[in-house]
């Protein structure tokens, strides 16, 4: 899948990871008067957003690569760690939210209008970024981290906006919410796809084969390749690969390959290399896959 | 007989009004509100001279909570209950001032040309005086003034200096605005107060007439039309607002004095000054910071009711009457209000989520049986014509800026007419490239090679990917999976 083409599924998943949260954190907000205390009502919500959320942004990368036991996988991990995430997320904004909301309650005089949408909006950015880094918490990336940042904060800022101004616009709609989570879900996944690229080290085309046009962002420290699912960029199906052929990795904002294999040499430019810094252009062999290191 | 029990009845309820209470929400903090589901509620419970009511028992309050601030619900048990919490909190004052053609007439309403003798003048004074008292590193100060129209100088700052500025620019109004809008102006003031945080205190300095323009000039008045304010308006703002007014009073004992002012002075929690009483005048800051010291703290716990606001209610009952506030906190969570309509069928999203997803996983991003071809895959200069060309197993494939090449990339100056030529060789069965202009496979100069499949291709600035296709010898030496 080319990277244009990954957005787009992220924004996807984003959107499907709305409409699946939806009716089970309408559910607890209907008996929201039969909670105890706000903490308990929060913790219930923000576990259950999370949880779906969490859980389909983490089947992507499974879905990807077309490995059913690394969507099932992705999706076990996702959800627990972003039930988490929803918790910690959903307290931190609903904290900011009574924060902003009562200083602005009584200082400002169009409330309802402006103050409200941008206090549930600081709300909703708290949440998403928490939402956002569950992705690179789940596959212990520093890089992914730092992209669900930017990518949840803006997302849950423009979600929230806009379902507010939905509200004002649309009074009494029923689906407001709704159309709220899913544009919520959707920029997450916007963003994260957009930032991702641009806070990537570059990218690995594939060149031939089953997978070719596929295109891996290098934004880990590590990146294994190789024959097995267990790899970050598997390449299955193509001859001549083992079970781990090949490391990308980066020191000081470089990216190098280093050679793991047994079997099949690497080779960068038609030039077998042991360890090898790279520079946009080159072309790496591994077994009989060939992929393009690029910019974007 | 009649007239006589009337007019028992009617001393008996006069005297109750001059000896109420007044009960006013000054603050509510739910900063702990997600922690422990507190709300704290300060309340300030003054006399009818505006001095706090101390020694009160817990027993004597019921706090009720509200979505609407119509249908209030009982809260079961005030968690905790407290007299004289504040040790010294800053206090904002908002300073209205009359500025109408009365103040520039002497105390006993007399016309006089002699500056030292206006009821303005005696303002003035009274309102240095009282920034001398205040404490200015915590308390600020704004000012208004009013005639015929509300004008606002400035919101409440910290500085002592700009304040004394405003004062000494306030001048004589001009003819037609000289009229004493005292309660819209209040109101006015108190909607320009509602947006400041923190214990509030309006003091109006007076000379204690109202006469709306609309009332004496019969023309519309600019802001406000043919409407009359009536004292009742201010009143109830403030009272929501947790603000309480006291009025500085400008005019002789002998005069008339606006009898309402005392009503709003009164139910506001505030009180009424006379200024020839230099000592009384001089205590107004203290009062007010007696009652700052002096309110009362009471904690509940907050219901669950969703809504973006809550109303609280304290209700006091002493010596068998009752007195009520009513003030509202931001209680919105960060979804909002539940649905008024749920169905459990809307649980068929989430199946619909699931189908998608599930659909998703079945899409397969692999391309399989695709002919050999060859790809451009970024140009630098130029346009390729062909971005994807497959190769057949016969003839020649030129690459070239002609017109007559099989992949024409125009607008490359560096691209010959026929650049390179891949052929099909049948006795190595592998594709050939020739090169008549620069070329590099793989970023290495050549002249001839025998391509392989995912070879990078580069000419005339142009990036060209050959690709063999599916391979049948791929498969066949496929591994094994584990």
């Amino acid at each position: 899948m080319s990277s244009f083409m990954k957005r787009v599924f992220l924004c996807l998943i984003g959107v499907i990871a709305g409409l699946a949260a939806w009716p089970f954190a309408e559910t607890a907000m209907i008996y929201q008067a039969y909670f105890p205390s706000f903490l308990i009502f929060s913790i219930v919500v923000g576990l259950i957003f999370g949880l779906f959320m969490g859980s389909f942004f983490a089947s992507s990368e499974g879905i990807i690569l077309a490995d059913k036991s690394k969507i099932f996988k992705g999706m076990i991990t996702g959800a627990f760690v972003g039930l988490i995430g929803g918790i910690i997320g959903f307290l931190a904004g609903q904290f900011a939210l009574f924060i902003i909301g009562q200083t602005l309650i009584h200082s400002m005089k169009s409330f309802n209008k402006i103050g409200l949408p941008i206090s549930r909006a600081v709300g909703w950015s708290i949440l998403g970024i928490f939402i956002g880094i569950t992705e690179g918490i789940r596959s212990s990336s520093m890089k992914k981290i730092s992209i669900g940042i930017i990518g949840g904060f803006l997302g849950g800022a423009v979600g929230g906006l806009t379902s507010e101004f939905l509200k004002q616009v649309i009074p009494n709609v029923l689906f407001a919410r709704l159309i709220g989570l899913l544009i919520f879900g959707f920029f997450i996944g916007l963003f994260y796809g957009f930032v991702e690229k641009r806070l990537s080290y570059g990218v690995l085309r594939v060149l031939n084969g089953i997978y070719k046009g596929k295109e891996y962002l290098i934004n880990q420290r590590k990146m294994k390749m190789g024959f097995s699912s267990k790899n970050d960029i598997t390449l299955s199906e193509y001859s001549e690969i083992d079970e781990n052929h090949a490391q990308v990795y980066i020191k000081k904002d470089d990216v190098y390959i280093k050679s793991l294999a047994k079997s099949a040499p690497v080779k960068v430019n038609d030039e077998t290399i042991s360890d090898h810094l790279l520079k946009f252009g080159d072309v790496v062999k591994v077994g009989e896959a060939k992929l393009l290191y690029k910019y974007q | 007989m009649i007239k006589k029990i009337i007019l028992f009845f009617y001393i008996f309820f006069s005297l109750q009004i001059l000896f109420s209470d007044s009960v006013r929400i000054s603050q509510i903090d739910t900063s702990k509100l997600l922690i422990n589901q507190n709300v704290d509620v300060y309340v300030s419970i003054t006399n009818d001279q505006g001095n706090p009511i101390k020694n009160l028992s817990k027993e004597m309050f019921t706090i009720y909570e509200s979505t609407d601030g119509k249908d209030f619900v009982q809260i079961d048990k005030i968690t905790d209950f407290n007299n004289e919490v504040n040790s010294q909190k800053g206090i904002n004052f908002l300073l209205l001032i009359d500025n109408s053609g009365s103040m520039y007439q002497d105390m006993n309403g007399r016309n006089t040309s002699n500056e030292n003798n206006m009821r303005i003048t005696s303002a003035k004074k009274a309102v240095r005086n009282f920034l001398d008292n205040i404490n200015i590193d915590k308390d600020k100060v704004g000012l208004a003034v009013y005639n015929s129209y509300y004008t606002a100088y400035t919101k409440p700052i910290d500085d002592k200096e700009i304040i004394n500025g405003y004062l000494d620019s306030i001048t004589k109004p001009q003819q037609g605005e000289g009229w004493t809008e005292i309660y819209s102006s209040l109101y006015l003031a108190i909607d320009d107060f509602s947006t400041v945080k923190g214990r509030k205190a309006i003091i109006i300095l007076s000379d204690g007439e109202n006469m709306p323009y609309y009332t004496n000039t019969k023309k519309e008045h600019k802001d406000f039309g043919t409407k009359i304010f009536t004292y009742e308006e201010p009143i109830e703002e403030s009272m929501k607002e947790g603000i309480s007014i006291f009025a500085i009073n400008f005019g002789s004992s002998a005069e008339r004095k606006d009898a309402n002012l005392r009503q709003i002075a009164k139910e506001t929690g505030g009180a009424v000054f006379n200024a020839y009483d230099e000592r009384e005048l001089s205590s107004v800051y203290s009062k007010i910071n007696n009652q700052i010291l002096n309110e009362y703290l009471i904690s509940y716990r907050a219901t669950m009711f969703p809504s973006d606001k809550k109303f609280v209610k304290v209700n006091l009952n002493n010596k068998n009457r009752d007195y009520n506030s009513t003030r509202y906190y931001f209680s919105s969570t960060l979804f909002g209000q539940p649905l008024n309509k749920f169905a459990p069928l809307l649980f068929l999203l989430f199946l619909l989520a699931l189908v998608f997803l599930w659909l998703l996983s079945l899409l397969k991003f692999e391309k399989i049986n695709a002919p050999p071809s060859l790809e451009v895959l970024s140009t630098q200069v130029g346009r390729p014509v062909t971005k994807l060309l497959s190769l057949g197993k016969g003839g020649k494939t030129i690459i070239g800026s002609s017109e007559n090449s099989d992949m024409t990339i125009v607008g490359a100056p560096t691209m010959k007419k026929n650049h390179a030529t891949v052929q099909f060789d049948k006795t190595k069965s592998a594709y050939t490239i020739v090169a008549d202009g620069d070329l590099t496979v793989n970023n290495r100069r050549v002249k001839s090679k025998v391509l392989e499949s995912g070879d990078v291709i580069s000419a005339g600035g142009s990036t060209i990917v050959f690709d063999e296709g599916m391979m049948t010898k791929m498969k066949t030496k496929k591994k094994k999976k584990k």
